[in-house]
């Protein structure tokens, strides 16, 4: 996803833009524990295809963002379809390779597939839309969310940006350390070695003679060759976690000088909460409820051990 | 406004206390200037100050202060006191926050929140400022250090001097009555110390306490000049002006750059042109003769874009055996690039042009970053082992000897100082037998001390026979170990040849932004060599390397 920073919404302003992040985050989490309790195939499946069109209108999310995102959760899903089908009790209705297809187990591992998709494609909404730094705000304002651990996940958020960059420093710095690949054995030249061993420096008559260097020279095309050993990897993950852990003390240090904790606060760029946000928190789980509903009066709709309608 | 008595500071595990007895007022307005050698502990007087010594950072503490009218350490032989540090009606590093504000060396340790408006206003709100004040107290503080434009920007995007200069309004904005600066210019080019520098002295007129090192670019000082000693008491104290000459001879030795005046005291002279006899032609300094023999690497025509933005733009460069070759440029003229470039850890490798020859190691910027080991000694031999050289055992004593890191060889690297640790990386890269070395800024950041035993390890890399390349801002630092200078701008090569040659030309130092230090400035109307010259300055001011302790962080 070019162009979105981690922790940033997309660059435009839409609806669910300017919602309240605690509210969205409220809903995502209300309608994800109501369909706990559904496990047919058609309400999620109506919810799911409701939540596409909704978030890309509503979030401005482009189609092809949002395709991506599926695919993102797809083999999740799949997978969760699959074991689904064949491991419950029922009457079978096909085969999958060796094992037999039970009519329950697809119904519900459909219902779980579609289950998955819809929470996938809320909460991409939501990570899209919604500012990391403005929901540690609202959080803090909306839910008292104390001030130590709202500033302590926003600096921590901090230095999560710093982090790629520094991982790259740390490993270049390992493969400088690295032996060259096609790397003749008996090391330096004699000239070299003649230096190192105390003799002085070599004479200009025997450095003009350039054979020695061209010997064990190899073309270097350019490209970073970073070792990939479970141990070189782990060295290198290690030595992240130390620099980072000390930039962590020293951040945590310099909010306490700057009067963290010293009592009542102000926030300076209060996140709104009004009316609107009243009004999408009730539009989207009245729908999510009026689909329910639905799907009872049709008589699809059903739960763990029973169905009703 | 500072009241400290009988300071004693002792930290967990440590064999002795970092301060002792150290008496310091401090009137209201008052400017001091706090020297001294590395461990004399200014940096934990500062954070006592700040009362993050002992409340958040363990340590016992004896004696009393006072910042501000509020107790920050009450003595416990004194009627109310009790246990060091933990006694009641000590004021909370928070509460404490109110009144006193600190700066740092490094922008990224202090930019806590994603954007530039949010991390200035952190302070008022914490202070329960009413939220219709806070945004122009926060354009106030910003535009006062020349920060208004950096308003909307993300922290995450600034330079490391846009970065100092927001951490800066992000401490003045509550305006505290003491401010408290450790080295708040040490990790900047000059370029942005220049830009720090002038906002901390047009901050107002507060107190304040500076720990500082480069006083040779600093210009105006404050007027009060306070120097701890190696044991953590109070050596001398009086009017910078006097104290700086006074002392010019240890400072120098303890790692401090002085104001030239006082650095030609240190060197026992009246002016540069008294070193003669000791920089004349045939002193030690001399350069290699420049060789007709083949490069050890060459690159040519180096093309490198990221984007739509071209990095670099058709350099070439040769490389050596036996010579030092100092990359110049401001930040972004693509310095760094080139020195990937020519290591061959350029990912993707670049865009144009060619690098052929030798291996070449990397020393990096920041000696953190290459630590892999848990001992001094496995990290120096861990390029050895990797390449299956012979005799591991034996390379790694000697490169422990000739870095002067003999006695930790079985320390945690993690827990060395930072100039041990800048010592350790060299020595790790030296053992690799790399025919060529490069090395990025090794001396950011380092005292004089460790910029010397830098200076001194690069330049013993070339005298082996090696061909070495290092970027840095140091222009003196370039004068004292480079044979030739390449001067970058904008991706492009401005000028390259004789260092001597190179920094004499103004038009080209004009055009790259580069400004001669007051002592490179002076040597110029000399008439001496430049090398020799420095390296005489440094002899007579350094002292005997041995007799200079340091303490393991």
């Amino acid at each position: 996803m070019s162009g979105v920073g981690f922790g940033r919404p997309l660059a435009h302003d839409s609806v669910l833009h300017r919602r309240n992040p605690t509210v969205k985050l409220a809903v995502l989490l209300v309608v994800s524990t109501v369909l706990l309790a559904v496990v047919d195939p058609w309400t999620p499946l109506a919810l799911w295809v409701l939540a596409l069109v909704a978030v890309a209108r509503a979030g401005r999310i482009p189609w092809r963002l949002l395709l991506r995102a599926q695919l993102l959760f797809g083999p999740f899903a799949v997978s969760i379809l699959a074991v689904n089908c064949v491991t419950r009790d029922g009457p079978v209705v096909g085969a999958l390779g060796p094992f037999e297809v039970t009519g329950p187990g697809l119904a519900i591992g459909l219902s779980l597939m579609l289950r998955t998709l819809l929470v996938g494609t809320l909460s991409v909404a939501f990570v899209l839309t919604t500012d990391g730094a403005r929901l540690m705000t609202s959080l803090h304002q909306h839910v008292r969310l104390g001030a130590r651990p709202t500033y302590a996940v926003l600096a921590g958020y901090r230095m999560l940006e710093q982090l790629p960059e520094r991982w790259t420093t740390i490993r270049l710095a390992q493969a400088a350390r690295e032996p060259a690949r096609a790397r003749r054995q008996g090391s330096a030249p004699a000239w070299l070695r003649a230096a190192r061993t105390g003799r002085g420096l070599p004479d200009d008559a025997a450095r003009q003679d350039d054979a020695a260097p061209r010997e064990w020279r190899a073309r270097r095309g350019g490209g970073t060759r970073l070792p990939v050993s479970p141990r070189a990897l782990a060295r290198a993950a290690f030595t992240l976690l130390v620099v980072t852990l000390r930039q962590g003390e020293r951040m945590a240090v310099a909010m306490e000088t700057r009067g963290l904790g010293a009592g009542p606060r102000t926030v300076h760029a209060p996140v709104t909460l009004d009316r609107r946000d009243a009004a999408f928190a009730a539009v989207t789980v009245g729908v999510c409820v009026a689909v329910i509903v639905a799907a009872a009066r049709l008589g699809v709709l059903a739960s763990w051990g029973s169905t009703f309608g | 406004m500072i009241e400290v008595r009988g300071l004693s500071v002792r930290f967990p595990r440590a064999e002795g206390p970092v301060l002792r007895g150290v008496d310091l007022d401090v009137a209201d307005g008052e400017r001091v200037l706090l020297l001294g050698p590395s461990g004399s502990g200014k940096s934990t007087l500062l954070r006592v100050l700040a009362g993050i010594v002992p409340q958040t950072v363990d340590a016992d503490v004896w004696g009393s202060v006072r910042v501000a009218g509020a107790p920050v350490v009450v003595d416990p032989a004194r009627p109310g006191g009790t246990d060091p540090g933990q006694a009641p009606g000590v004021t909370d590093v928070p509460t404490l926050a109110r009144r006193v504000a600190t700066l740092t060396q490094n922008p990224a340790d202090q930019l806590c929140l994603p954007t530039v408006r949010d991390e200035v206003a952190f302070a008022l709100e914490n202070r329960a400022v009413p939220a219709e004040q806070i945004g122009p107290r926060v354009h106030a503080a910003l535009t006062s250090v020349g920060a208004g434009h950096l308003a909307d920007r993300r922290t995450s995007e600034l330079s490391g001097g846009e970065g100092q200069r927001v951490a800066l309004a992000a401490a003045l904005v509550a305006d505290p009555e003491v401010l408290l600066l450790d080295e708040p210019t040490a990790l900047l080019d000059p370029v942005g110390a220049r830009d720090v520098a002038d906002a901390v002295r047009s901050a107002g007129a507060r107190t304040s306490v500076l720990i500082e090192h480069r006083l040779d670019e600093l210009g105006e000082l404050p007027a009060r000049l306070v120097v701890l000693d190696a044991h953590g008491g109070v050596r001398a104290d009086g009017a910078t002006a006097v104290v700086v000459l006074d002392e010019a001879r240890a400072l120098a030795a303890e790692g401090v750059w002085l104001p030239l005046a006082a650095e030609l005291r240190a060197a026992g002279v009246t002016s540069l042109d008294a070193l003669a006899p000791d920089a004349g032609p045939g002193a030690p300094g001399a350069a290699l003769p420049r060789t007709t023999a083949a490069p050890l690497l060459r690159a040519h025509g180096l093309g490198v874009r990221r984007g739509t933005r071209t990095v670099l733009d058709g350099v070439s460069l040769d490389v050596h055996a036996g010579r030092v070759t100092a990359v110049l440029g401001l930040n972004g003229s693509g310095k760094s690039t080139l020195l990937h470039a020519l290591a061959g850890l350029l990912p993707g490798g670049p865009d144009a042009g060619t690098v052929t020859g030798a291996r070449v190691g990397m020393v990096f910027q920041q000696p953190e970053h290459q630590l892999l080991t848990r001992t001094v000694r496995d990290e120096v031999a861990y390029g050895p082992r990797r390449a299956r050289l012979p005799d591991v055992d034996g390379r790694v004593e000697r490169a422990l000897r000739e870095h002067v890191l003999d006695g930790l060889a079985d320390h945690d690297p993690f827990r060395l100082s930072g100039g041990q640790q800048r010592r350790l990386s060299l020595a790790a890269m030296a053992v690799c037998d790399h025919e060529v070395l490069v090395a990025d800024e090794p001396t950011f950041g380092q005292d004089r001390r460790t910029t010397r035993a830098t200076a001194r390890a690069l330049t013993a890399l070339a005298r082996e026979g090696r061909g070495v390349v290092l970027v840095t801002h140091d222009l003196r630092l370039a004068g004292l170990v480079a044979d030739d200078v390449l001067v970058l701008h904008a991706g492009r090569v401005l000028a390259h040849g004789p260092a001597e040659a190179v920094l004499a030309d103004d038009d080209v130092l004009a055009r790259a932004g580069l400004r001669l230090p007051p002592l490179l400035a002076a040597w110029r109307t000399t008439g001496l060599p430049l090398r020799p010259l420095l390296e005489a300055l440094d002899a007579r001011t350094a002292g005997s390397p041995a007799a200079q302790p340091e303490r393991v962080a």
